[in-house]
């Protein structure tokens, strides 16, 4: 939303600083000040998240763990625990919630908010941003850097450019000036593809982009995204802050060491996910009705396959027998690199309980599968995640996954 | 093939035999169709979708013999609309041409020779009392699921119980159940599944008088007057109801029917979704309060007069399945025994011990 030009902007981009490596150097005080990187340990995991004492060597996210290792050999490398970074995400985000109920979450370390109707209470947006900063650090020991605008994309421009440990306000009637200088890669949408063809164009800051007619944009770019450069490049952007209530849907993905072919490995992997899925569903008191499967090849291509399940579950068993079955409809031949399985159309656990028709714990669906899948999800969160396994998963020759994701 | 019959007994018979045509006919065009038949004397309507077939015959005064199927929803919707007492229709070719009055029409028929072979009637029945039959349908029938997912639920369960007949359904949020003693449709401890929709055709032409019912391998008839009703027998293992049935409720409820039926009707229409609405219902010894809760809506509440025997309980229900036990238990004053809110509760009618309505609550925050 935009707001008239002299009024103080309201919108707060709030980006945590090298959220799961701070998370782990709070965790355990002897690793402050020291490089920690987090992400798949295995050959061919990646970095998720690099401390700024690691980025001093070159490392940010998404590089190959086996890169950063080389970059900086004294390193701390750490396989996430995405457990301690999301209860320390709920810390933060309730401390975002205080100042109002339009907080919209974008991932665990970051979120929007339209502070423009808490003025009375806890004054302007650069003011409050002041609060959050010291509260979330008071509070959790984390630094949070805030940006603030009048529009989203503003604010998180402003963020991104104040880290770390920062606080940039955009003054209404200087957006231009801010926003002109910066390379055109800092837009949203302007991947490596689109920005070899803007610099074909002689593009190279948003001040260049600001200066081609909309046309043209959408002759060199097509329709949406040429629309939607236009846009930004003279700071348009009428999204609003919607604050989100719930996760849309629930995942597990695996990349393997190397690439399966074989049909019952797979099957076994499929499984396995679906139960770590399962156990998240349950944990967060949800229910999904959609089952999609992810596949990624050697030659990283992706193809999905999605499922809608006649009621909404998360037992692991009926989760994995669907993604099980779509499983079989694609073709490991050209060797599998990645499985991901998803529930998606998420619904509280609330809502009609059903009959326990399949009494003698036959199909899934029977309580006494969920009382089973419930006991398991108790030993596990006290004994770890492997410390019940499927038979099929047992038997399984060992070797760990190479990375995970969320 | 010609013949003329009085325009609403025609109208009649094609509308009933119309009513198991195909809505959608995928692979097989001519089950869009109705297969017409004259006999001496009379014609025979067929509408199939392959589960279920209904055949009807009717008195006409005809020419000659002959088949042909034509356009089933078209030729019912033009017999409903024609004026005249009599109406005349004649196959020239391979159109078949509609008389009545100032109206004539020629309709292409489908081919005759596609039409699938229908499965014979066995040549014994039993007589059953339709009444009876038709009472008991209407309790049982809508607790059917009606999603094709689960086959084994879209069926109502016809068992040999105790000398009499015993029709269970279940959607897997409810169960509804009811006893016809001495009514010895089945031999020995014979049972099977019937599919609803099927049924719920039976149940619509149902009248006062006996009916005939013909169980074959893989299907059964049920002749109701001139209409023969043929549905498949759906296989596989119906789940085990007894042992979802509780012995023992320690919270029993008497209340007024039609007072309890009225208040969820009020208490519903303050929800996002009347139909899917959960109505709490608070027991204690003073009575029963009815309460919605709907975000961004509103609440509402209301309380009922009752007697109540057991431990103060809240205990939350879908508003439809309620209304749907409401409607089938029948009577004047409806038990309802709970256990807790987390497990199935039983409707029943005190005077009338036959039928029994089984309800999984809804969990709520």
């Amino acid at each position: 939303m935009t707001t008239a030009a002299g009024a103080p902007p309201s919108i707060l981009h709030c980006d945590l600083d090298a959220f799961f490596a701070s998370v782990e150097q709070l965790h355990d005080p002897a690793l402050a000040g020291r490089p920690v990187v987090v992400g798949g340990l295995g050959a061919r995991g990646v970095v998720a998240a690099a401390s700024y004492e690691a980025r001093r060597f070159g490392i940010h996210s998404a590089m190959p763990m086996a890169r950063a290792r080389r970059a900086c050999p004294d390193g701390v490398f750490l396989a996430p625990r995405f457990d301690a970074y999301r209860d320390a995400s709920r810390a933060v985000m309730t401390i975002l919630g205080s100042f109002t109920s339009l907080v919209e979450p974008i991932a665990l370390d970051e979120a929007f908010l339209d502070v423009g109707g808490s003025r009375r209470r806890w004054g302007t947006g650069p003011e409050i941003a002041v609060v959050i900063r010291d509260r979330v650090h008071a509070e959790t020991g984390l630094t949070v850097s805030v940006g603030v605008a009048t529009t989203k994309f503003l604010a998180k421009l402003a963020s991104d450019r104040s880290k770390p440990d920062g606080l940039l306000v955009i003054e209404p009637g200087t957006e231009t000036a801010f926003l002109h200088p910066l390379p055109v890669e800092a837009l949203w949408g302007v991947g490596p593809a689109t920005h070899r063809r803007l610099v074909a164009l002689g593009v190279r800051t948003v001040g260049d982009l600001a200066t081609l007619g909309e046309p043209t944009l959408i002759g060199a770019l097509g329709a949406a995204r040429g629309r939607h450069l236009h846009a930004l490049a003279h700071n348009r952007d009428d999204r609003a802050v919607v604050p989100e209530r719930a996760v849309k849907s629930v995942g597990h993905e695996e990349t393997f060491a190397v690439d399966h072919r074989d049909p019952a490995v797979l099957a076994r992997e499929v499984a396995h996910l679906a139960d770590r899925v399962a156990a998240r569903l349950r944990a967060a008191g949800q229910r999904g009705r959609t089952v999609q499967l992810k596949v990624r090849f050697a030659d990283f291509r992706t193809v999905t396959r999605s499922r809608t399940l006649a009621r909404p579950t998360d037992l692991g068993a009926e989760i994995g027998a669907t993604a099980r079955d779509l499983l079989a409809g694609v073709d490991p031949g050209p060797g599998v690199r990645l499985l991901g399985v998803s529930v998606h159309q998420l619904g509280a656990d609330d809502g009609p309980l059903t009959l326990d028709l399949d009494g003698a714990g036959a199909g899934p669906g029977g309580r006494r599968r969920a009382a089973l899948e419930e006991s398991i999800d108790a030993v596990r969160d006290r004994f770890g995640a492997d410390s019940v396994r499927t038979a099929r998963r047992a038997a399984a020759p060992p070797g760990p996954p190479a990375g995970t994701g969320a | 093939m010609k013949f003329r019959a009085e325009r609403e007994a025609l109208a009649d018979a094609v509308g009933t035999a119309q009513r198991a045509v195909a809505s959608r006919t995928g692979a097989l065009p001519v089950l869009s169709g109705l297969r017409v038949t004259l006999g001496p004397g009379s014609v025979e309507l067929v509408g199939s979708d392959l589960e279920m077939t209904i055949r009807v015959t009717t008195p006409v005064q005809g020419e000659g013999e002959g088949s042909a199927v034509l356009p089933a929803r078209l030729f019912a919707d033009i017999l409903a609309r024609l004026d005249g007492d009599t109406v005349t229709v004649e196959l020239v070719g391979e159109d078949a041409r509609i008389e009545a009055g100032r109206f004539a029409t020629t309709l292409r028929t489908l081919s005759v020779g596609e039409f699938p072979r229908l499965p014979e009637v066995p040549e014994n029945g039993v007589r059953v009392d339709g009444a009876a039959l038709a009472e008991s349908l209407r309790q049982v029938v809508p607790a059917a699921s009606r999603d094709d997912a689960r086959p084994i639920l879209t069926g109502v369960l016809l068992a040999a119980h105790e000398g009499g007949l015993r029709l269970v359904a279940t959607d897997s949020y409810r169960l509804a159940m009811r006893d016809l003693p001495g009514v010895s449709m089945l031999a020995g401890d014979q049972r099977v599944l019937v599919g609803a929709k099927g049924l719920a055709e039976v149940q619509r032409l149902l009248r006062d008088g006996d009916i005939e019912v013909f169980l074959a391998e893989r299907d059964v008839t049920f002749r109701v007057g001139s209409a023969d009703i043929t549905t498949r027998l759906i296989e596989g293992e119906f789940p085990n109801y007894q042992q979802l049935i509780p012995s023992d409720y320690p919270n029993r409820l008497k209340v007024s029917r039609d007072l309890l039926g009225a208040a969820v009707n009020r208490v519903r229409l303050v929800s996002q979704s009347r139909d899917t609405a959960p109505i709490r219902i608070r027991m204690n010894p003073d009575g029963i309060e009815l309460s919605a809760v709907a975000q961004d809506i509103g609440e509402a509440h209301e309380s009922v007069e009752a007697t109540f025997d057991g431990g103060e309980l809240t205990v939350a229900f879908n508003a439809q399945f309620l209304l749907d036990g409401i409607e089938s238990v029948g009577g004047s004053v409806i038990e309802l025994e709970t256990q807790d809110p987390l497990r199935p509760a039983v409707m029943r009618n005190p005077e009338a011990p036959d039928f029994l309505y089984l309800l999984m609550p809804v969990r709520i925050a």
